[in-house]
């Protein structure tokens, strides 16, 4: 191994370590790690300009291809068209939820099915898989865990079934497009691949997935929820769904943005409008239309998960300018011994379980470029393998309490409200329903593409 | 009076909580320890024992993750709850006194406070906890280390200062040099003469 490799491999080992340790904020820790790479691996051990440059990928910006692009490109070294994308959907997010959007769209439901626990259950459990295909698991079940825990308090139930199903389908949604879950943005942009390339290939999958899911977490929750089934419920105790709307005006405004956002996504493969400019265009038109409410939608956008991406895709850059994931790719070849099946379920199991302990997104921007390399030296062909390694990490992350964001923020506003989750209870039913859904896909992945 | 708020920061076995009891006895003034457990209780209906098992307890970072502020791990989230109803009743305006929590750090923010720390010699210590808890003096040793630690633990991960920093406190004090009624009265003359130069 060369001096670069064996840098490139401390500084990727010691900021994971560091993430997982979470003594210091991440951010801190991908952007400190990437300025040792730039500076360490690139410029004190390989001594290469180009690279840094290459890494920094500034110039980008400046192609035609990061925003109108007809024909399929990858991209290398920092992955702006992601955090583009995300930050735009981060101000529109912000917007809808500054009207009451969501808030009002769960106790709409709510309504609809006449607050009953079961229905409820099943409906919130359908709107978190469907909202986070195009918003952020984060925001859908920050919304969705504190309207749950509202609706139990006044209907006298246990939120926590219902806050588990919901965490559950929010990852499993998120697998079923492009912009659904980081990773899966960072596949999409890293491989050139569209928003409908992920729905008619993940997204079959995750619907199969959630239809077994719901008839899962309804057999192993029926017994917590059938408890309160059946008291009669006074509708004019709770409060209205209108209630929810903070103002009208932008209430109309940000659900037209978000449907304008939905049709841009479905159709950027006709329209050839990448992410980054479909991002951008719904960032910019949020804040005209909220004038008033700008600086404050601005100051809301999380910059540190901005900040965590650029600091991580040039780490992992490190690792690609070296030839580490390379190695990787070989090891994987060889181990599977070109067998394709072998392959597939290792890259499915092992970002699975990865996923389900460390964050996946990390994990997915470095498998990245080891897919590449594996479908360059095999039969494999690398849409499979993408949308293996796609499956697994989102769906591998709602194994446990940490396996993703979602899981982490549903767990929080269900103790805050007094419904402490501790491990135990979490992957009690998760665990197993995580499993059976990464056995259906791995059964989808072999005979779709195998 | 003007509002005052005491918190008390101590070493396991100093006697800082009998200590706090007697300052809010001698004040008058209510005291918040175990009672902020039982106030978190009533709100969210889960049971004092419940409460008391993640309470003061440091998270475990290995199966703890934290995104945007919110954290899995439920000792966070005590912990939290517990730093909420601390300073919803420092903004109203209410005088007490709070035991540990990290008020010093989380209530540094309102000119009322003053913050005390009470440690002690830990052959001193080993007596009372030996007398307390009816231990060995073995017992009583490995207890002391083991509850500190965790106070530490606790306290330096949801503050930046060092627990038992003489710099994070107003007045740091040693109980076994005056016992715990010698002490009481040197921290009611303190807080009097702290009451005394706020008001002038």
């Amino acid at each position: 191994m060369s001096a670069a490799q064996i840098f490139a491999v401390i500084i990727f080992t010691a900021m994971f370590v560091m993430i997982v340790l979470d003594k210091i904020e991440r951010h801190y820790v991908t952007l400190g790690s990437g300025v040792l790479t730039l500076g360490v691996v690139f410029g004190i051990c390989m001594r290469k300009g180009s690279a840094i440059w290459d890494t920094l990928a500034l110039e980008g910006f400046t192609k035609k291809e990061f925003w109108y692009q007809v024909t399929e490109s990858e991209s290398k070294g920092i992955n702006w068209a992601t955090i583009v994308f995300i930050a735009g959907m981060m101000v529109m997010v912000e917007g809808m939820a500054k009207a009451g959007f969501f808030r009002w769209l769960c106790m709409k439901i709510a309504f609809i099915v006449k607050c009953r626990t079961i229905p409820v259950f099943i409906t919130f459990m359908i709107m978190s898989a469907v909202l986070s295909m195009f918003i952020d698991s984060i925001t859908v079940i920050m919304f969705l865990a504190a309207v749950t825990v509202e609706l139990a308090q006044l209907l006298k139930f246990n939120p926590v079934p219902m806050i588990l199903s919901e965490i559950f389908c929010a990852n499993l949604g998120g697998s079923a497009t492009m912009c659904g879950d980081p990773p899966n943005i960072i596949v999409g942009t890293s491989m050139g691949f569209s928003f409908f390339d992920f729905l008619t290939n993940t997204g079959v999958c995750a619907g199969i997935c959630l239809a077994v899911s719901v008839l899962f977490l309804y057999f192993a929750f029926r017994k917590e929820l059938a408890s309160a089934e059946g008291e009669k419920i006074d509708m004019s105790k709770l409060p209205k769904p209108s209630e929810a709307i903070t103002d009208k005006k932008s209430f109309i405004i940000s659900s037209i943005i978000f449907g304008c956002a939905v049709i841009l996504l479905v159709t950027h493969s006709m329209t050839h409008l990448t992410v980054a400019t479909i991002g951008l265009s719904i960032a910019v038109i949020t804040l005209l239309t909220s004038a008033k409410d700008a600086p404050e939608l601005l100051k809301k956008v999380d910059y540190k998960t901005l900040l965590f991406f650029i600091g991580l895709f040039i780490v992992v850059g490190g690792l690609e300018e070296t030839g580490i994931l390379e190695l990787i790719a070989k090891f994987i070849k060889n181990i599977s011994g070109g067998n394709a099946m072998l392959m597939v379920a290792i890259i499915l199991w092992v970002s699975a379980i990865a996923s389900a302990f460390v964050d996946n997104i990390p994990f997915a921007a470095t498998m990245v470029p080891v897919i590449e390399s594996l479908a360059a030296t095999t039969d494999v062909s690398r849409n499979t393998l993408a949308w293996t390694l796609s499956l697994g990490t989102d769906i591998g992350g709602s194994a446990t309490p940490i396996g993703a964001s979602a899981n982490v923020v549903g767990t929080s506003v269900a103790a805050k409200n007094g419904y402490p989750i501790s491990w135990g209870r979490y992957c009690r039913k998760i665990a197993p329903a995580t499993v059976l859904v990464l056995a259906i896909s791995t059964g989808y992945l072999f005979l779709r593409y195998l | 009076m003007s509002q005052f708020i005491i918190s008390v920061g101590r070493e396991f076995g100093s006697g800082g909580r009998v200590i706090a009891e007697a300052l809010a006895e001698r004040f008058n003034i209510p005291i918040y320890d175990r009672h902020l457990i039982t106030d978190i209780a009533e709100k969210t209906g889960l049971t004092p024992e419940e409460i008391e098992k993640y309470n003061e307890n440091p998270k475990h970072r290995i199966v703890s993750r934290s995104v945007r502020g919110f954290s899995n791990s439920i000792e966070d989230n005590i912990a939290e709850m517990q730093f909420n109803i601390i300073d919803q009743k420092a903004q109203s305006g209410e005088s007490f006194v709070v035991v540990g929590r990290c008020s010093e750090t989380k209530l540094r923010k309102y000119p009322a406070l003053i913050s005390l720390f009470v440690l002690g010699d830990m052959s001193e210590k080993i007596k009372r906890v030996m007398e307390v808890y009816s231990l060995s003096e073995d017992e009583a040793k490995k207890l002391i280390e083991k509850k500190d630690k965790k106070r530490k633990r606790y306290h330096n991960y949801h503050c930046s200062g060092h627990w038992g920093d003489s710099r994070l406190y107003d007045l740091s004090i040693n109980s076994s040099r005056l016992g715990i009624e010698g002490t009481v009265d040197c921290l009611e003359a303190y807080i009097k003469a702290r009451l005394g130069a706020d008001a002038k």
